[in-house]
Order: structure tokens, then C-alpha cells, then sequence
């Protein structure tokens, strides 16, 4: 009875550690972004801030164009991440539930295409987008996944095909088209892997940088990525701005993340084991 | 109306599909409509089918198979993303040949890997097999764990450079509390990469357990009972019974994360800018300086086309490992 007790807490001992090092970087960088200079070097990470400061936010904000980052980020991720989940479920649903010639060819043309490395598709698209006198616009950040990714396509119609036929079946029966039953029967028993798909979506266009490194030059569209990466070239030196805007990179997405992790956590079964 | 009702019969009829198949076919089996109309019905699904994939498939040729296609001519081509591209024959691949830094990419790529992928594996299955029992504040704990994945690269770059940092950084803060003192950690040529390595290890290691403890969940409670009650140890049950098991999620985690780590970027052009020297320098980082700061797009296009054919011949090749390898059913 002792040893299951102490081997009991020795798990809990090594669970909470590992715990504490996922979220320590976290929680010193925005504990950092309320120091000053003088006690950031001062004092340890994981002594708290006080007293707290806002300097480092005003700083930041002064120097650079902080909120328009944010923004044109925003707008490039929830444009790219309604797209994904319109476009993606169009196809899902062909792909899962229709026959017609060619289906199972470009299906798996779609799951092939997920092993190329995004760097073999970089010049080219450049290429293809410069034709088009995109650069340095919004579509060029926009155009390249808003249409669905494979990986969003084969994720949503593994969901579709553990729905049952039975709905569809009768609904077919009562007249409905498909655009109705993807409206009324499919999306509405999908929220969880739409959630999925919209967060992981989101999260990798928030995230993205090398794409956005390449197509876009100027202020008006640099999002946040390319700025911070811009930021920590110029300002090295000031450690505390730099881990300020770094804090402010992060948060939006610990809270987006947060609020969709029940699904998350739940439909990572699916891609895995099927 | 028909049409509509035409429609049922018309959806695929494929097993594992659900158990509603085999029954869907028949109450319309005998409808005269089928038999009269079958091709206007058949091309009627089909466009609409296709109206259904249209967008995503324009997306997919356009975006993806263009570019792909387009890599393998450009890297035939010398151009500089400005002038007129030049044909030059196979004269990017004969200077591959005696290119030192590449090779330097591809074995400092390598060893990326190799530093990665099985550290980050095991303390996944670990931290897996810890998680998949009923514990208090296990959920808690499983979303913790999960919390680094999403983190934005660059923003992590910074955030590791502080703290490798030998003037205010708390790695070399905790280590001198033991009585260490840390290297000049991201000077160093021989400690750069494995602190790269450990952001992504860092990053990823709860993302992979999410997997892992998916397919752990999924092997039978009683084969593990059984096998306990026959005497057989712990050990021989992990390496009998759950490892073997485990085999469809574990090659699932190791193609996605292979592919994934042999693409090294972010990390690298915020943290090290490929030194020092060029120790950190990866096949992704080098092919990004020959295209958008050298300027020889067709080289680094030959340089992707090799990278690619390099995550093909390891993905074939972890699936030629897994498929000789029995799998269980249990449904």
C-alpha cells in the first residue's frame, strides 16, 4: 500500500514538473514584459514584476506599428480560416460521401501532396504570384490555402465518414439536395472538427513566417511574424521590448487554443488512428 | 423531385462506410426512373460532384501541382527572380556535386533529426503512458502539456535566446545554483543546434503524447490483465504487448514529425541566422539564402527538389519498416 502511494506521488512529481516546463516560458515572458530594463537583468525570470510596468507595451507600441501587425495578421488568418472551413467541407463531403469518376485518384493526389515540403512550393509560387502582380498584397498571403489545404480536406472527410447514412438517407427521401443536407445534417453534427480545423488553421497562419517573409516589403502588410523578426534585428539590445512583442504574439493564440481545446484534444484520436 | 430521390441510390454503397450500406440500395432497387436515366443521372452527380471540389481542386493545381511541376523546370534554369531565366541543362546539379555548404545543410539537417525525433518520442510515449491511467487532474495536465505546440516560432526564438542567454538567462541562472557554469550556449558551434533542437523538443513532445495516448486508449484493457495475471512482468508487457500495439500510432507520429523536422526554418532564422559559422545552417535555411539573398532561384530549386526526394526516401522507408510488421484489429 506504501510503495502504490509513494510511486503515486513520484508520477504526480514528475507530471507537474514537465508541466511546469510547458508553461514556464510562458508565464516568464509575460512576467518579463512588465519589468523594466534595470530589473529584467537584475532580478530572476520567475521573480514577479514589482512594481509592474507598462513602459515596455507604450515603448513598444511607440516605435512601432504594433496594433497594425496584429491586424494585418488577423485579417489574412480569418480570411484564410473561413475559407478552409467552407472549402474544406465542400470537398470532404465529394470525397466522402459521392462517387464520380476520377474520385479516389485525386483523393489521394490530395494525401500525396501533404509530404512536399512548403520550401519545394516557395519559389515557384512566388513566381506564379509576381506573374499576377500580387506581391506585396493580402492575396498573396490569402490565395495560396484559402481554398483548402489537403490536410484540412483529409481531416474533415474522416470525420464524414463516422457520421452515419441513416440521416442523409432519410433526408434524401424528403427531397433534400445536397447543398441541404451539408447545411442541415453534416455541419451541424461536425462542430468538432470544424473547431479543429479552424483553430489549427488559424494557428498556422497566425504562426506563419516564411511565406510572408518572401511576398511581402512593405509596412501595410507586414504581419506579425515579419515584424518581430524585423523588431529583434533592430532592437537586440532591448531585451525588454523585444520579449514584450513576443508576449503579445503569443497570447491571442494560448486564448484561442483555450477555448476550443476540448475539441482539439478530442479529434487528435481521429487523424491518428485512422 | 426523382432526382432527388435518385440521388440515395447513387451514394456509395462501400464497406466501412457505415452500417447503414447494405440496406440503403434496396427500397428503390425496383424504381423504373433508376433504369431509364442512369447516365444523365450519372453525369448530373458527377458535375455536381466536381462543383463540390471545384474551388479546392483550382487551389490544389494552381498553388500546389503548378509549383511542384514548376520546381523541376526551374531547376534546369539560372535565374536571379529579376531578368530572364537562362536554360543551363543539368548545371545546378553538376554544381550540387561540389558544393560544400550543401552537403554541410544536409548533414547538419541530419543531425537535427537525429537529436530530435527520438528524444521528443520517447519522452512522448513517457509522458503518454503516465497520462493514460485515471489520475486527478489528468485533463489539466494533458492540456498543459498540449499548450507549447501552438507557440509562434519566432516569438520562441526570442524567448530561448533570453533564456540561453549568459548574462540574464535562467538555464545558465539554475545551472550555476548546482555549481555549473554554462557554455556561451548559441556561440557555441557545438551547443547551437542542440538548443535549437530544444525548442522543438520543448514544442512538440505534448502535441506527439496527444497521439500517442490516443492509441495507447485504444489497445484493450484485458490483453494487459491477461498477460499480468499469466505472470508476465511490466516490462515484458511494454515491450510485448503495448509497443507492438502501438505501432499504428507510432508510425503515424514519426512520418508527421520526420517530415516536419527536416523543414527546419523559423527557429534557426530568428536564433542563430544559421551560425555560428554555419552549424546550424539547415537544407530549409540554406535553400532561403541561395533564393531570396543570393538570388539564384534555380539553384534553390535544385536544392528542394533534393530536399524532397530525401523526406521521400525516409518516408518509404519508415513505410516498408511499418507494413512488414504485423497490425491487430480489435474491432
Amino acid at each position: 500500500m506504501t510503495t502504490t502511494a509513494i510511486r503515486r506521488a513520484l508520477l504526480y512529481a514528475v507530471l507537474l514538473g514537465g508541466a511546469l516546463i510547458s508553461i514556464a516560458p510562458y508565464l516568464m515572458t509575460v512576467n518579463a514584459a512588465f519589468k523594466n530594463t534595470r530589473s529584467l537583468f537584475s532580478t530572476q525570470a520567475w521573480t514577479p514584476a514589482s512594481p509592474a510596468t507598462f513602459s515596455n507595451f507604450a515603448a513598444l507600441w511607440s516605435q512601432y506599428d504594433m496594433s497594425g501587425f496584429l491586424v494585418h495578421t488577423l485579417i489574412v488568418a480569418v480570411a484564410v480560416t473561413a475559407g478552409q472551413v467552407v472549402f474544406c467541407s465542400l470537398s470532404a463531403y465529394a470525397f466522402a460521401r459521392l462517387e464520380f469518376p476520377g474520385r479516389d485518384l485525386l483523393f489521394w493526389a490530395f494525401v500525396a501532396t501533404m509530404m512536399v515540403p512548403q520550401i519545394v512550393t516557395l519559389v515557384p509560387l512566388f513566381l506564379i504570384m509576381s506573374h499576377f502582380g500580387l506581391i506585396d498584397t493580402y492575396r498573396a498571403l490569402i490565395l495560396p490555402t484559402v481554398f483548402g489545404t489537403p490536410y484540412g480536406i483529409f481531416l474533415v472527410r474522416q470525420y464524414f465518414r463516422t457520421i452515419p447514412m441513416d440521416l442523409e438517407a432519410a433526408a434524401r427521401i424528403d427531397g433534400a439536395s445536397t447543398w441541404t443536407i451539408l447545411w442541415r445534417i453534416m455541419l451541424p453534427l461536425s462542430r468538432p472538427i470544424m473547431a479543429t480545423l479552424a483553430t489549427v488553421t488559424f494557428i498556422n497562419s497566425w504562426n506563419n513566417l516564411l511565406w510572408p517573409l518572401m511576398v511581402t516589403s512593405s509596412e501595410r502588410t507586414t504581419v506579425v511574424t515579419v515584424g518581430i523578426s524585423a523588431l529583434q534585428g533592430q532592437y537586440a539590445s532591448q531585451l525588454n521590448i523585444v520579449l514584450t512583442a513576443a508576449a503579445v504574439a503569443l497570447l491571442p493564440l494560448i486564448a484561442v487554443f483555450l477555448l476550443f481545446q476540448r475539441h482539439i484534444v478530442r479529434s487528435i484520436a481521429l487523424t491518428g488512428m485512422k | 423531385m426523382t432526382d432527388n430521390r435518385e440521388g440515395l441510390t447513387t451514394a456509395p454503397a462501400r464497406p466501412g462506410d457505415g452500417p447503414a450500406a447494405p440496406t440503403r440500395e434496396r427500397p428503390f432497387a425496383g424504381r423504373p426512373a433508376r433504369s431509364r436515366r442512369p447516365r444523365r443521372r450519372n453525369l448530373r452527380r458527377t458535375v455536381e460532384a466536381y462543383l463540390l471540389i471545384g474551388p479546392s481542386l483550382v487551389g490544389f493545381l494552381l498553388f500546389l501541382v503548378a509549383p511542384i511541376l514548376g520546381v523541376f523546370a526551374l531547376s534546369l534554369f539560372s535565374w536571379n527572380l529579376i531578368g530572364t531565366p537562362q536554360f543551363v541543362g543539368l548545371a545546378n546539379y553538376r554544381r550540387l556535386a561540389s558544393d560544400g555548404e550543401a552537403w554541410h545543410a544536409l548533414t547538419n539537417t541530419v543531425y537535427y533529426v537525429l537529436l530530435n525525433i527520438p528524444l521528443q518520442t520517447v519522452l512522448a510515449l513517457a509522458l503518454a503512458i503516465a497520462l493514460n491511467r485515471k489520475l486527478r487532474g489528468g485533463k489539466v495536465l494533458r492540456v498543459l502539456f498540449v499548450l507549447p505546440w501552438m507557440a509562434m516560432p519566432v516569438a520562441l526564438g526570442i524567448i530561448w535566446n533570453w533564456a540561453f542567454d549568459p548574462r540574464s538567462g535562467v538555464v545558465d541562472h539554475l545551472l550555476s545554483l548546482v555549481g555549473i557554469t554554462g557554455p556561451n550556449w548559441l556561440t557555441s558551434t557545438g551547443w547551437a543546434m542542440p538548443v535549437i533542437a530544444s525548442v522543438n523538443i520543448w514544442q512538440y513532445t505534448g502535441y506527439t503524447m496527444l497521439f500517442l495516448l490516443a492509441g495507447l486508449q485504444a489497445i484493450p484493457q484485458h490483453l494487459n490483465e491477461a498477460a499480468s495475471m499469466d505472470g508476465v512482468n511490466a516490462a515484458q508487457r511494454f515491450f510485448k504487448i503495448t509497443l507492438p500495439l502501438l505501432r499504428p500510432s507510432m508510425f503515424f507520429v514519426l512520418v508527421t514529425n520526420v517530415i516536419g523536422s527536416f523543414q527546419l526554418f523559423d527557429t534557426v532564422f530568428v536564433m542563430t541566422q544559421g551560425g555560428p559559422g554555419d552549424s546550424t545552417t539547415t537544407m530549409n535555411y540554406y535553400i532561403y539564402q541561395q533564393a531570396f539573398q543570393f538570388f539564384h532561384a534555380g539553384y534553390a530549386a535544385t536544392l528542394a527538389i533534393v530536399l524532397f526526394a530525401l523526406i521521400l526516401l525516409v518516408t518509404a522507408g519508415q513505410f516498408l519498416y511499418f507494413r512488414k510488421r504485423t497490425v491487430y484489429d480489435f474491432s
